[in-house]
């Protein structure tokens, strides 16, 4: 079905066709709230939140306007609004990566690493590098997603990767050719 | 691609599927328990009677009102106003979600002409220009020549049902908006039909959403609301939670 008439659809309140949009958006949708929250939870929690939203207040949605950035902004509100309320009570305490059990099973092979450095850094330029390569949108996507200055997401982009570079290219140099 | 593009793509999509197996379905699961658990066969039966029975009780607190005013007070000539002023709170806080961020607005009650409707008007923003033919909600500064008309407009027809007068509408609307959408009947945010028209698709193309209603008796009301597309998740957005608040209260 055509986007447009699926929003219109649910605009009428046809169940079916809200099922639709949720089986072809749910996916992305849940990886992204996972990669953002770092907690099963938490992304659980955010995305029924955006789904429910989006359900209420899809009569304010205009389907002439693509929907992926009006619905990954509702993501975006509901993960930092969930990470915020967690962060109030435990404040100033970071996820424990080291003691996580489910990473402590696996071995820290070169990817692992790269997936813990990128969680490391601030959510400033964590959230944009998320976006990009989690569900690959654009600079300019991820800027009206944000509500931030194409520019502003492109030099954040910019010096996240070079920070991650940086505290990657050791491991780069130990397994590098001997 | 470069070689750190593919590995970040790589171990993202590695990761967040180890740690979202299930997920989807326990959410669906919880979607269905929250949005349509108490759904009837006929979904629009439920959604229709949210909004229709609603004259009913605004009548009896309507006159309610105004019998304890009466008893209080020797003034017999005290406005209808008064009555209105008892029911709904002069302003209130709102939560209103614009461009998918919510944003809690202070907007105050407004009385059409006559006081036969009450709408909240975030007067932050717009102002509500009165007059005999028709009342409109507009932006409080007049915009800039460059962007199209920001207004919504309420007007009354008395002696024309709604489903008749949206044929009406339908044909004067056609002349700007030649592919104006096929007439829909809504529930919200009020209840009755939905014309809606876009001129093109650049950011200044204009917009029509024009709502045709019953006024509880043998007319309707025709509520208009005029902005670009751009303005779509802005002024769009803000008109309908306005409009939310829309009540006839003869």
């Amino acid at each position: 079905m055509e986007m447009k008439e699926l929003i219109r659809n649910i605009q009428a309140g046809d169940k079916n066709s809200f099922r639709e949009l949720y089986e072809a958006y749910a996916d992305y949708a849940i990886r992204t709230a996972s990669a953002i929250t770092r907690n099963r939870e938490m992304a659980k929690d955010a995305v029924q939140e955006t789904f429910i939203r989006v359900y209420r207040q899809i009569g304010s949605y205009n389907p002439e306007l693509p929907f992926e950035p009006w619905f990954y902004r509702i993501l975006m509100n509901e993960c930092l609004r969930y990470l915020k309320k967690e962060s109030a009570l435990s404040k100033f305490e970071h996820p424990d990566l080291e003691n996580d059990p489910s990473l402590a099973e696996e071995s820290f092979d070169h990817l692992s690493d790269l997936y813990d450095t990128i969680q490391s850094l601030d959510d400033m330029h964590r959230i944009p590098i998320i976006l990009k390569y989690v569900r690959g949108f654009t600079e300019k996507e991820i800027a009206e997603i944000l509500g931030l200055n194409h520019n502003t997401v492109k030099s954040r982009l910019f010096k996240g990767r070079k920070r991650l570079k940086e505290q990657l290219d050791p491991i780069d140099k130990e397994e590098g050719p001997q | 691609m470069s070689n750190f593009d593919e590995r970040a793509k790589e171990v993202f999509h590695k990761r967040t599927e180890q740690e979202t197996i299930g997920l989807q379905d326990e959410i669906w699961n919880g979607l269905e328990k929250e949005l349509f658990s108490e759904e009837k066969v006929n979904r629009g039966e439920v959604q229709t009677m949210k909004k229709k029975n609603r004259l009913i009780p605004i009548l009896i607190t309507t006159a309610a009102a105004l019998i304890i005013a009466f008893s209080l007070q020797t003034d017999t000539g005290m406005a209808f106003m008064k009555g209105i002023k008892d029911i709904f709170v002069p302003e209130k806080e709102i939560t209103q979600s614009i461009e998918g961020q919510d944003e809690k607005t202070d907007v105050n009650l407004n009385e059409g002409t006559n006081s036969q409707y009450i709408i909240y008007v975030d007067e932050t923003r717009y102002k509500m220009i009165k007059s005999d033919k028709a009342d409109v909600i507009t932006t409080i500064e007049p915009l800039p020549e460059k962007y199209p008309e920001v207004t919504m407009e309420i007007r009354q027809v008395t002696d024309q049902k709604p489903v008749d007068l949206v044929k009406q509408i339908e044909v004067e609307l056609k002349e700007e908006f030649p592919e104006l959408r096929a007439v829909e009947a809504v529930t919200e945010p009020v209840e009755g039909y939905l014309l809606y028209g876009l001129n093109g698709s650049d950011w200044d193309a204009k917009v029509v959403q024009a709502y045709v209603i019953s006024n509880g008796k043998e007319g309707s009301y025709i509520i208009t609301e005029n902005y670009f597309l751009e303005a779509a998740e802005g002024h769009g957005a803000r008109f309908h939670y306005m409009l939310e608040s829309f009540e006839i209260v003869e």
